[in-house]
């Protein structure tokens, strides 16, 4: 069954950075957020959000996971 | 949400149909736990197996705080969660055995957690103070439980093999033992809905059919035809049959008996 990779990012209070604190192979949007929920929760963070990894658009062409991941998806 | 009602000024036999409902609630949460923890490993993914570790805890913390409800009865927690035999568990039928397969299992999620979350709701809106506040944090932990049961439920229900006829199989032998104690409508549970404790039984099933009607269409089963079992026990407010002995015992923490602390 096809999986997709969500990336989640959180930040702990109001104003922090929001940071990249790991990612969840998921099927659709409902069980990413089930998944980043139940995995990355024994820190109560102010927000968590989930994004799917082929949805992050790289700013600069660099070795990133991002920008490798964008590469090799364009071919 | 109800006016509150003092439980020692109810009467002998409304004090001993709420002690049944406590009963039958938190055994369920106990064994679902159980249920969700037996697929830790094995599960289909690592993070399919992190959330039903998550979801083990979650129901049983939530089976912890139904017990302590005891105490408003007069009734000592401990003794009813270390030291009952195994043929007391009021717990559902559809948790007494462990899941063979992992459609059985996100059936469970689906049907069975989607069962206890109704019979919560509606006593959360009910006159029993504990549960009106400790029942909502319960009811939006299990939230991220419905979510995860649906989604699965439909994944499996939209494949063409194995998967979903086990899921058919599951969701078939679970639902008239969850509709009959949804839908129970004996005279503790009439009691309890005169008492304002939990609401009337038709609008209680009506609710659980609400929830599942469209996902069990998915593998073709009209959730309201589905008839309540017809083995009903009124001692424990469940349909006959008991959990396994083995589970039972990890209920009970047989193996920890040496370590208690409380």
């Amino acid at each position: 069954m096809r999986e997709i990779v969500y990336d989640v990012f959180a930040r702990k209070d109001r104003g922090d950075v929001l940071s990249h604190i790991g990612y969840v192979d998921a099927f659709d949007e409902e069980t990413a957020k089930v998944y980043a929920h139940t995995t990355y929760s024994e820190q109560t963070w102010f927000e968590m959000c989930v994004v799917e990894r082929s949805n992050i658009i790289p700013v600069n062409d660099g070795d990133g996971l991002f920008a490798q991941l964008r590469r090799s998806k364009n071919g | 949400m109800a006016d509150a009602i003092d439980p020692a000024a109810l009467g002998a036999e409304e004090q001993s149909a709420l002690e049944r409902l406590i009963l039958t609630l938190a055994d369920s949460k106990r064994l679902m736990g159980i249920r969700y923890s037996d697929w830790i490993l094995g599960s289909p993914s690592v993070e399919t197996g992190i959330a039903t570790s998550s979801m083990t805890q979650d129901e049983w913390g939530h089976a912890r705080l139904l017990y302590a409800m005891l105490k408003e009865l007069g009734r000592d927690p401990e003794p009813v969660e270390h030291d009952r035999e195994t043929s007391e568990y009021a717990s559902i039928a559809a948790l007494d055995e462990e899941m063979q397969d992992w459609a059985a299992l996100v059936a469970a999620m689906a049907l069975a957690d989607r069962a206890i979350s109704v019979m919560l709701e509606s006593f959360s809106r009910g006159s029993f103070e504990q549960a009106q506040t400790r029942v909502p944090k319960m009811l939006a932990e299990e939230e991220f439980h419905i979510s995860l049961g649906t989604a699965w439920y439909r994944r499996l229900a939209g494949t063409d093999g194995d998967a979903r006829d086990l899921l058919l199989a599951a969701t078939e032998s679970m639902l008239p033992t969850l509709v009959a104690w949804v839908g129970a409508d004996d005279a503790p549970m009439q009691l309890l809905v005169g008492a304002g404790v939990i609401g009337p039984a038709e609008e209680r099933l009506a609710a659980y059919r609400d929830a599942i009607r469209e996902l069990t269409a998915l593998v073709g089963v009209d959730a309201d035809g589905v008839e309540a079992s017809d083995d009903w026990d009124g001692s424990r407010g469940r349909t006959a049959g008991q959990p396994s002995e083995e589970a039972a015992s990890r209920a009970r923490g047989d193996l920890n008996r040496a370590l208690f602390v409380e």
